[in-house]
């Protein structure tokens, strides 16, 4: 059998003869192996990358607040390891508590990598494996990919061998879940960054291919804005709702209403990341996205409680799996089209169109499993204009009458239950109270804390469908919940790295806050904006997705306008810029990658280990998941801090288990090496943690502005962070900070406007000695300034070691 | 399945006429493990504080804009027990004679099972922790590593019963809470 090469070639004088190329077996890695530019660790194992993840868990030590003291997973168990003490099968609760988190790591991984794999298949069914990519003006189209795996992909079918590590990868780690096994902690830790990693790569490959073939806005500033708000959805007209993560199935529903004059009699809403890329879907040349954004998780009871929507259509991932049962209370038909969930509903995948509409519009069935999307495309537009007029004539009663909420109010008997079991112990007793006497402001104020789960209703002995009563009680704030969203544009471009990447290595740019993630809040969505606005007139760059990026669009300033409205998305300070959904959370790390290879000519290819080294001590980045709670954001948040990276989550994410905090009173875990000479370089304590939680909105804009500092900062730019840091604790703790002067090298680092108030400072707090005369620090800073210096973690890449 | 109600002010006034009972209401929504804090009363509690070598109070946010419980937080500083101030709790102590200084929970947390970790005064490390005004869910989990992973002795001085402590008053009123924490200030 000849052997042919990847690329063009034509067979002459040849009729009537089929040639089927099934995989071309190789053919990618070949290609990649005869480049020169192969870095040492493309594809790693699940081991390749252990003495990096070692040398960062040194310094981050992991940090464990069990869910649970006890293992249950064989039947030795279960086990109590209270006290960390051992099990049968010889597992402490340290190292049970580091395989439990790096379950949820994989399993976050894996739900991105599934949607991957997913929208993969889909699309080259559709489109072909020759499909290019093509995702904006870059030459660097898929930096997690290239970085972690070696290749290059230019087309769709180049995707499926970087997909395929990741699953083999995936099915390694979860092995290792297994009894016994692992003992030690550091190692199941090692694993989840592993998996974090992986989590990047599943999630770059699912977002640039539905970039390159759903006609998403490539690295587009401009990309337009979309309605956000339970308070904007038209309840006049027939409502259409999808909730999930993948919008494969939805975009067949909106071409079928394109086509068939649909569109304007349909009203099309979506709750979470499914919301977010339908206001994504064919705007890369402009328009009015096809749909509105009803908001998160957070709001997917209290949408389905409404009654407002007249079919609603699920996918995968952040979906309640009460959905059908709350829907069948209201008559509004479920179409599930994801093998992810599927309810136990009858497939009709293969039946037609008609008998699926007349089963569901009578309710005969209470929905049905669609996986043929094509099908699906049809059946959901048909069905929600045969059912809306069908619920309107039946009458269909969802919250309580005014009358009623008086009476249900009125039932309560303060016993607390509710208090008890709500995640967020709201204050619903004396909301209650207040309601009886006619006052719903408190329930008002609840609303937006409230994350709708309701486990009250569940609880109350009286029988009280507390979040229906919340609901109630809240139509006026609800009513008035319109806001807009910058739909997500996508990667960061090569060229706009090359103007901005200098100004985030020197410092000169503050920092990027990244502000993603979930919906379970401390404090309700309010905080987002506070924090964003914050950041964003101090000139940070503000990147945002998922769920963020739409409670971000909830709020106006006087004018009426949204942060989006405000602030443009391109990639410079003070811009905010929403990358997409939840697997658009690639991009975030795709662009501190990209500053490596573009600003500093580092070669990325298969080539982790070194690329990491220079965003953690170059880039000032952090993350913010505020509201994290799923496993996929537990998985974004370690593939970040591989990176060195440090993510900071609300409160709720200390149930996460496990945190990654540095002790700055510990000096030699703070140094690097000059890679001029190979020589210690004492470096400040930032960032402090990989991973952490923060208690408060006003705790967290300060240490934001800490943990960008990096040991690149040029003087200017360590001047600009550590004016933001000391001005926002003095704003948000009142205070001056206790350890800003460990951040200080030189004179030229203070701000220049309390510069000689600081040096005063230095000199009687901290015992510095100061030339007054030249204005000059003569001793005391633990470190130097020197612009030149070359700071790495790595060894081998100081002069003289290779 | 019937519920305990909270107890009132006036269950409690009909029970004892000059103390404050906060370990009868222990109802837990989930569990953690087998060891579960002791329901304690406020002079206990304080007792407790008043022999430790070096205790330190840990207030949370939950004070700020709650007058009552700032005066509380501020009264046993006043009695000389250094204050933790996490979140951005440091707001309520600003100007006043207390010793407090802020740091961030989960950071303390790390720090304060670390034997060679000099304190927030450079004194060196703590033996009896006590928690006020933090949120519930986070607390738990906060506590969940002291109690597996250092010999700290912890006192959660909450209105709600916080199972993963070493002791902890139990679900509380606003009201009783605030009673329970003047005699728990009376008693140091």
């Amino acid at each position: 059998m000849s052997k042919i090469s990847t690329g063009h070639f034509s067979i002459e004088d040849l009729e009537n003869v089929q040639i089927t190329i099934g995989k071309i077996v190789g053919a990618i890695e070949e290609k990649v192996a005869e480049e020169s530019d192969m870095g040492p660790t493309a594809k790693p194992s699940v081991s390749a990358l252990r003495d990096w993840d070692h040398q960062l868990l040194t310094r981050y030590q992991p940090v464990y607040t069990p869910q649970c003291d006890q293992c249950c997973y064989c039947t030795f168990g279960k086990c109590d390891l209270g006290g960390n003490k051992e099990g049968a099968c010889g597992i402490n609760l340290a190292a049970h508590q580091s395989r439990e988190f790096l379950l949820r790591v994989i399993t976050g991984a894996a739900a991105h990598s599934g949607h991957g794999r997913h929208l993969l298949h889909y699309l080259i069914e559709r489109h072909g494996r020759d499909h290019p990519l093509d995702v904006g003006p870059s030459n660097l189209l898929a930096p997690n990919v290239q970085m972690v795996t070696g290749i290059k992909p230019k087309t769709l079918g180049d995707l499926e061998a970087a997909i395929e590590y990741v699953e083999e990868q995936l099915t390694q780690l979860l092995a290792t879940i297994h009894m016994g096994q692992e003992g030690a902690a550091i190692d199941f830790e090692s694993k989840a960054m592993h998996g974090g990693m992986l989590d990047h790569v599943g999630m770059e490959i699912s977002d640039l291919a539905q970039i390159s073939c759903l006609g998403m806005p490539k690295s587009d500033p401009e990309a337009p804005l979309a309605e956000i708000g339970m308070g904007c959805i038209d309840a006049t007209k027939p409502m259409l709702l999808a909730i999930g993560h993948n919008v494969a199935g939805v975009a067949n529903m909106i071409d079928y209403m394109h086509e068939n004059n649909l569109s304007d009699k349909i009203e099309l809403g979506g709750l979470c990341c499914t919301a977010i890329d339908m206001t994504r879907y064919q705007m890369d040349k402009g328009g009015t996205p096809h749909a509105k954004v009803v908001g998160t998780l957070a709001k997917e009871l209290k949408m389905i409680r409404s009654g407002i929507p007249d079919v609603i259509v699920v996918d995968e991932q952040c979906v309640r799996a009460d959905v059908l049962n709350e829907a069948k209370r209201l008559s509004i038909p479920v179409i599930t089209t994801n093998e992810k969930i599927m309810y136990g509903l009858r497939n009709r995948s293969k039946d037609k169109a008609d008998d699926i509409i007349e089963d569901l519009a009578s309710g005969k069935e209470a929905g049905a499993l669609i996986l043929d999307l094509d099908l699906l495309g049809e059946v959901a537009p048909r069905l929600v204009m045969k059912v809306a007029p069908l619920r309107k004539e039946k009458g269909v009663k969802a919250l309580p009458t005014d009358e009623e909420l008086g009476t249900l109010a009125a039932k309560c008997v303060y016993c607390g239950a509710c208090e008890m079991v709500c995640p967020n112990n709201l204050e619903i007793m004396d909301a209650m109270k207040a309601c009886v006497e006619g006052d719903l402001t408190k329930f008002e104020i609840l609303h937006d804390h409230c994350v709708a789960c309701g486990r009250c209703d569940q609880d109350c002995p009286k029988g009280i469908p507390v979040l229906d009563v919340i609901e109630k009680a809240s139509q006026k704030v609800i009513s008035q919940e319109k806001g807009m969203m910058r739909a997500g544009r996508g990667q960061i471009s090569d060229p706009e790295i090359r103007q901005e990447g200098v100004n985030l290595v020197m410092g000169t740019t503050p920092g990027i806050i990244a502000l993603v993630g979930c919906s379970n809040y401390p404090e309700g969505t309010k905080d987002l904006y506070k924090l964003a606005e914050e950041m964003l007139k101090r000139n940070y760059i503000m990147v945002t997705s998922g769920c963020s990026a739409m409670d971000l669009g909830m709020y106006k300033d006087e004018d009426g306008k949204t942060l989006y409205e405000r602030y443009p998305a391109k990639f410079l300070g003070g811009n905010l810029i929403n990358v997409g959904s939840c697997v658009s959370n690639s991009h975030i790390t795709g662009t501190a990658i990209k500053v490596a290879a573009i600003f500093a000519q580092r070669n990325i290819t298969g080539n982790y280990e070194e690329i990491a080294d220079y965003i953690m001590n170059r880039i000032g980045a952090v993350g913010v998941a505020w509201g994290a709670y799923s496993q996929k954001a537990a998985s974004i948040a370690t593939g970040c801090n591989r990176m060195g990276i440090p993510v900071v989550v609300g409160p709720h994410g200390s149930k996460y288990r496990r945190a990654l905090i540095g002790k700055p009173y510990e000096e030699e875990h703070w140094k690097l090496y000059d890679a001029r000479n190979g020589e210690d370089l004492p470096i400040p304590a930032s960032p402090e943690f990989l991973l952490t939680t923060v208690e408060s909105v006003e705790e967290l804009m300060p240490i934001l502005a800490k943990n960008c500092i990096r040991p690149s900062d040029n003087n200017m730019g360590r001047m600009i962070k550590l004016t933001h840091y000391i001005e926002l604790s003095q704003k948000y703790l009142g205070q001056m900070p206790e350890d800003w002067h460990r951040f200080v090298r030189t004179e030229t680092d203070l701000p220049l406007a309390k510069r000689e108030e600081l040096l005063k400072m230095l000199e009687k707090d901290h015992g510095w000695e100061i030339d007054w005369k030249k204005k000059k620090i003569m001793s005391g800073p633990r470190m130097k300034s020197d612009v030149s210096a070359q700071p790495t973690n790595l060894k081998r890449l100081c002069k003289g070691e290779c | 399945m019937s519920q305990p109600s909270l107890q009132t002010s006036r269950d409690y006034a009909r029970e004892s006429a000059e103390m404050v009972d906060t370990t009868k209401n222990t109802l837990i929504y989930t569990t953690w493990g087998r060891k579960t804090a002791k329901p304690v009363n406020p002079n206990v509690a304080a007792k407790l504080v008043s022999k430790a070598k070096r205790p330190l109070l840990i207030v949370g946010s939950e004070i700020v804009g709650n007058e009552q419980l700032t005066e509380k937080a501020i009264g046993i500083g006043i009695k000389g027990v250094p204050i933790a101030a996490t979140g951005h709790s440091i707001t309520a102590f600003n100007g006043k004679a207390v010793n407090a200084k802020y740091i961030n929970v989960h950071a303390l947390a790390h720090y304060l099972g670390d034997e060679n970790w000099k304190g927030l005064d450079g004194k060196g490390s703590y033996d009896m922790i006590v928690f006020l005004g933090h949120k519930k869910y986070y607390l738990d989990q906060v506590l969940s590593g002291f109690k597996n992973f250092t010999d700290l002795k912890t006192i959660a001085i909450e209105r709600h019963f916080m199972q993963n402590a070493t002791l902890s008053f139990g679900n509380l009123r606003p009201e009783v809470h605030v009673e329970a924490l003047d005699e728990f200030i009376e008693n140091l």
